[in-house]
């Protein structure tokens, strides 16, 4: 044997030797049995075992059914901080082309408002850095803001989305013709034509953090699909936030009022997020 | 008391051991893993229960609505056929929702399924972290992993259970194939997709759960609406998992069982371990 030879075989032997050290790592050790008092065996009885798993079984059925809401109430507020965490206004959501586009239903909670509301329509802004509020119509709202087109998803709390193509202006470019009080976090918007199931009028408020107002695809939408927005989807003009749940996508909107505290919200007083992050 | 035997224990060579007596006992599952393991069921009830009550806000599979009931969900369908066709039923007051109430927290539940939900989730997480930390520290992780050589063994495991009602009913011995490892081929396959659906359920929950946010996720899974059929899914995979997994542990016996709560097993020849639990 050469000397050559046997340098392979050494250098095969190690690379095989590496290779099992290498499996080894992953492959199973073998069980070494322990010593025990033998008392261990016959401390775990199967009646023990029953009379344990009964009793856990009574505590989850209590538990569960008579889970303290404080406990619930926390879980919302930490998926909230989550969601807050993650929000990120560079963060753009996807778009999409015309030909996906799907049809969007009409989820108002109650039943859709007269549209006799439409043509006296005004939009009134509330704690603005001037001091004054602020009445404007749509004209008015459409001729000095540049508007912008957006095909994005809404996503309802309910599990549905739907795709369409939105236009309007930005929230942001109205925030900054109309500024809000310096120490403003909060906008809460109200839609005046709300119904409830029976038909009584029942105001409808969401609250935005001005975080996401100033987000470049918040919009305050005026059109759908090309049309001007017909009353089913908010018309004259609705809030589109597709980093939010449908539900903050408030539909004929009549009222902005900055604050710095958080304003209320009309589902969260309902049990859902105060939030609603995507 | 002396017997026909003649007394041989001061020449017995076991004598000094038979004075201290010992039982011999392998470790089997991690603390971390066992807590873990049984913390699992509330959780994943939990998540189940409050899963289907949100699923019945907007189901995946729907159709057009029946013309007689009005119905456009295959559960609600489900519901209806079951109050029709079991006698004691016939008068069930609201047959579209029997799947609802009696698989979910029930219908007309959105805001608390929600925040049970993300409650359970965020435990479930926090869950899946102790078990791999368990599976680390314990070094169970290896006995976990398959092997490329498994497919043979996991074929003769699937064909001794779809063999056994015949070999049962046939009156003859059934033949366990041998495996020298801590589980057989086929357990180790279901144990370690069963950790990755429980992974998946996480990914395809954050996907829908913030699909702007984290679109980049939702995309992995083809979207907002598949992600949901695949977290939908998912639940499937766990509830036919559940099933098996319960009957051939209690079938395997008290201390495949007990190794779960405490540990250790008294099986540690290798021709005992890897019976038949799955």
């Amino acid at each position: 044997m050469s000397f050559k030879q046997i340098g392979a075989e050494l250098k095969s032997t190690r690379r095989s030797a590496l290779l099992k050290k290498f499996q080894g790592a992953f492959s199973e050790r073998p069980i070494e049995p322990i010593e025990v008092e033998p008392s261990t065996l016959r401390r775990w009885t199967r009646r023990d075992v029953l009379l344990f798993g009964a009793g856990a079984l009574a505590t989850l059925a209590v538990g569960g059914s008579q889970l303290p809401r404080k406990l619930l109430n926390k879980a919302l507020r930490l998926d909230d901080d989550v969601s807050t965490v993650l929000y990120s206004q560079h963060h753009l959501v996807p778009t999409y082309t015309k030909s996906q586009i799907t049809p969007l239903k009409n989820n108002y909670n109650g039943p859709t408002p007269d549209p006799a509301y439409i043509p006296g329509w005004r939009l009134t802004l509330d704690g603005l850095s001037s001091g004054l509020a602020v009445s404007l119509d749509i004209e008015a709202l459409l001729a000095r803001h540049r508007i912008h087109d957006q095909i994005t998803r809404l996503v309802c709390v309910e599990g549905w989305s739907a795709i369409a193509w939105w236009s309007g202006l930005r929230f942001d470019d109205l925030l900054h013709a109309y500024p809000p009080v310096s120490q403003a976090k909060w906008a809460y918007i109200e839609s005046s034509v709300n119904l409830d199931a029976n038909g009584n009028p029942d105001p409808y408020f969401v609250s935005i953090d001005l975080l996401t107002a100033q987000h470049p695809q918040t919009l305050l939408a005026t059109h759908l699909n090309g049309k001007p927005l017909t009353v089913e989807h908010g018309a004259p003009l609705r809030l589109l936030v597709p980093v939010k749940l449908g539900l903050k996508n408030i539909k004929a909107i009549t009222r902005i009022t900055y604050t710095k505290d958080e304003p209320p919200d009309y589902w969260a007083k309902r049990g859902y997020s105060s939030y609603d992050g995507i | 008391m002396s017997s026909g035997r003649p007394s041989c224990g001061e020449t017995m060579p076991t004598g000094a051991r038979a004075s201290k007596p010992r039982a011999l006992v392998v470790r089997r599952h991690h603390l971390l893993v066992r807590i873990s393991h049984w913390l699992t069921i509330p959780l994943l009830l939990g998540l189940i229960l409050s899963g289907i009550s949100i699923y019945w806000a907007s189901p995946i599979y729907q159709h057009d609505p029946n013309p007689t009931t009005g119905s456009f969900d295959y559960f609600a369908d489900a519901g209806i056929w079951i109050c029709a066709h079991i006698p004691w039923l016939h008068h069930y007051a609201d047959p579209a929702n029997w799947v609802y109430n009696h698989g979910s927290l029930g219908p007309y539940m959105l805001a608390f399924a929600l925040r049970f939900h993300w409650l359970c989730a965020y435990l479930l997480m926090l869950n899946g972290l102790v078990y791999l930390a368990g599976l680390c520290i314990g070094g169970g992780w290896r006995s976990l992993l398959p092997r490329l050589s498994d497919a043979r063994g996991v074929l003769q495991m699937a064909r001794y259970y779809l063999g056994l009602p015949y070999t049962i009913l046939a009156r003859r011995q059934p033949i366990h194939p041998n495996f020298r490892t801590k589980y057989n081929p086929l357990q180790r396959l279901a144990y370690f997709v069963v950790a990755v659906a429980g992974f998946l359920a996480v990914a395809t929950g954050w996907a829908i759960h913030k699909p702007a946010q984290l679109s980049w996720l939702t995309a992995i899974f083809g979207g907002f609406d598949n992600a949901r059929v695949w977290h939908f899914w998912l639940m499937g995979f766990f509830i036919v998992f559940v099933i098996p997994h319960v009957v051939l542990g209690v079938a395997d016996g008290w201390d495949t069982l007990r190794s779960m709560i405490t540990g250790w097993s008294t099986k540690f020849k290798r021709s005992e371990v890897s019976d038949h639990e799955l």
